[in-house]
């Protein structure tokens, strides 16, 4: 249990070190900048990992925990999901030499692993017998690999206002010059949504076969289900606007953020409305 | 007295008239002036704005015999304008000159690229050795550390430049961009000159009269397109450059609205340099379009350079400490024992 807090709360600490060190780049033309941030994010991926992999050696002294990875609390899938935005950031930066970006990206990381540390109950419990199934390896990991894959279309959409801004304005301060050029950033956004939403589907897809398997039925209406057909549907929505309507640029963002709303609260809120999905409620 | 000296001039001092004479001296006729008279170190700086010799000798001699002799090679009289320096204050000198603080332009990265052509050229002529290569190769490091560690040559400081700045932040590289140039004056072919330097993937030129937009678009191998379709080019146009003499505003909002419909939500970048305007104002608030103005594209460039000149006090304190080291290593090596200079900088250059 130490160990576990320690490597995570280490990782905070890098987590919040790389914002800094992107933050100071977005404003300071060193490059020195960009490479303490990735440095900082890899060794603070590598203690979240450690944090992770401690976490999965206390889970399993829990016999009928063996063998399925610990993402069922609250805890679990928090620090999993940071874990994965900086993981997916550190892939997506490193392929489009994008470091600028991590200003944008990053705090998500960084809060979401204090949020884990600071709201959630680290506490290693059963699982239920419902819970006890391969999928429990497979449905929410698929799930969050999409959700970070958002979290990181987020930091790209959330650029792409500032550079957008920054043009409209006609008085572009010297932060336009660092960002990528707006059509590149629209182009990332799409690539990372586009790639992401198979994801999203076939998660819910297997949750559904799951679902069917555990209880009978594939689809319930339970609120994380419902939430999360909404946030496929406002996936949807973009990419159906951006391909077929034409619809780029600042307003498509809008549409793509409205989506990761949705994102944020199938993970948060419904933790208060679902009785089967509930983190909180304990009871999922 | 120290070996090193430095006669020159520059706009500083005016002197326009022997800067003319000088800057068609080749250099090579001053090499063999000063071979002849015993000198075997020299260095010779010719831009535009500024004609210096930099030279090492051991020779007692007269005070302006190098003025004397930039008269000689140059046929006219430099002796009113001309500016003679001796050892530490000719090394400053010269790491101020590459770090850009000397220049019409301060910051401007043009005179690193001539401060190196006019070593390379004095290194081919047999005229270095070892205090000239070390002096310059550490001007050469300290002209990019200061660029690199201040803000001295952020932003562009030319109306051009920085339109050409402003359109790859709106499209990134431009090698797919089109350009549509309206209008075949001074203005519009300075500016189409500027975009095909880019690399742009097509130039289209529509004039008003037709025989001379198709002129320019010859000489500068680009397309060229009526007057009356050009409302149709707003279609596939990326980048529209406005310099037409009309009086009245030829780009209407409508006809870019219209356009806009057809381009599936691509952005249009305006630019308007034309006096009176070209396009309408009200074609800025449309989505995806960014009309940038003379006066917006002169505000941006004036922006830059006062953001410059704050950088100037920490420019000047790093060339000099740069230039410091420098001297006291030329000293160190006429007393016969050279301090270490860290090599792995100088070696940048």
């Amino acid at each position: 249990m130490m160990m576990q807090m320690m490597l995570i709360k280490s990782a905070l600490a890098l987590y919040a070190a790389a914002t800094g060190m992107a933050l100071t780049y977005l404003f300071s033309k060193d490059d020195k900048w960009s490479l303490w941030m990735l440095r900082l994010l890899g060794i603070g991926v590598l203690c979240h990992l450690g944090s992770f992999g401690a976490r999965q050696y206390l889970f399993w002294q829990i016999p009928e925990n063996r063998w399925f990875f610990s993402i069922n609390s609250f805890f679990g899938a928090l620090s999993f999901l940071a874990l994965a935005v900086a993981a997916a950031f550190f892939v997506i930066e490193r392929e489009h030499r994008l470091g600028i970006l991590g200003a944008f990206v990053l705090p998500c990381a960084a809060l979401g692993t204090g949020a884990a540390v600071i709201f959630a109950d680290p506490a290693t419990r059963g699982l239920p017998p419902a819970l006890q199934s391969y999928w429990m390896n497979i449905h929410p990991m698929v799930l969050m690999a999409a959700y970070a894959m958002f979290g990181n279309a987020f930091g790209v959409g959330l650029a792409l206002l500032i550079q957008e801004h920054q043009i409209k304005s006609r008085k572009p301060s010297e932060l336009c010059y660092r960002l990528p050029s707006i059509e590149e950033l629209d182009n990332l956004n799409y690539k990372i949504i586009v790639a992401a939403f198979p994801i999203l589907t076939a998660g819910i897809i297997m949750g559904g076969v799951w679902a069917y398997e555990a209880w009978g039925r594939f689809w319930g209406w339970d609120a994380k289900e419902t939430w999360s057909l909404v946030t496929a549907l406002l996936y949807a929505g973009y990419l159906h606007m951006r391909l077929v309507r034409g619809l780029r640029g600042r307003k498509a963002v809008y549409v793509s953020m409205l989506a990761f709303a949705s994102v944020i609260f199938t993970f948060f809120g419904v933790n208060y409305l679902s009785d089967l999905h509930g983190y909180l409620s304990a009871r999922g | 007295m120290s070996p090193l000296s430095l006669v020159g001039v520059s706009h500083k001092n005016g002197a326009l008239e022997a800067r003319e004479k000088l800057a068609v001296v080749s250099a090579q006729r001053v090499f063999d002036e000063l071979r002849r008279e015993g000198v075997r170190e020299a260095v010779i700086l010719s831009t535009c704005n500024r004609f210096e010799v930099y030279l090492f000798d051991e020779k007692e001699r007269a005070r302006g015999w190098a003025v004397e002799l930039l008269e000689r090679v140059s046929g006219g009289a430099v002796r009113e304008q001309a500016y003679l320096m001796e050892g530490d204050a000719a090394v400053a000198h010269l790491f101020s000159v590459a770090s850009g603080l000397e220049s019409l332009v301060v910051g401007e990265t043009e005179i690193l690229g001539q401060v190196k052509t006019a070593y390379e050229q004095a290194k081919a002529a047999g005229m270095t050795g070892k205090r000239s290569n070390v002096m310059f190769q550490r001007a050469l490091f300290t002209g990019k550390k200061v660029r690199n560690d201040t803000a001295i040559a952020v932003g562009p400081t030319s109306v051009a430049t920085v339109a050409v700045q402003l359109a790859e932040s709106i499209f990134g590289s431009l090698a797919k961009s089109e350009v549509l140039i309206l209008g075949a004056g001074a203005m519009a072919e300075l500016t189409a000159r500027h975009m095909l330097s880019k690399k742009v993937a097509k130039l289209t030129i529509s004039n008003r009269t037709w025989e001379r937009g198709r002129a320019l678009a010859e000489s500068l191998r680009a397309a060229s397109l009526p007057w009356e379709q050009f409302e149709s080019g707003l279609e596939s146009a990326d980048i529209v450059i406005a310099s037409t003499g009309s009086d009245r505003p030829v780009v209407r909002r409508q006809a870019v609205a219209a356009a806009m419909t057809r381009r599936a939500g691509r952005s249009l970048f305006l630019i308007d340099i034309a006096m009176p305007r070209d396009v309408e104002e009200t074609v800025h608030g449309l989505d995806h379009v960014y009309l940038y103005r003379l006066q917006d594209l002169e505000a941006i460039v004036a922006r830059n350079l006062s953001a410059r000149g704050g950088e100037i006090a920490a420019a000047r304190a790093l060339a000099g400490a740069k230039a410091r080291e420098l001297g006291a290593w030329l000293k160190s090596l006429a007393a016969g024992q050279e301090l270490s200079l860290k090599h792995s900088d100088a070696a940048n250059g």
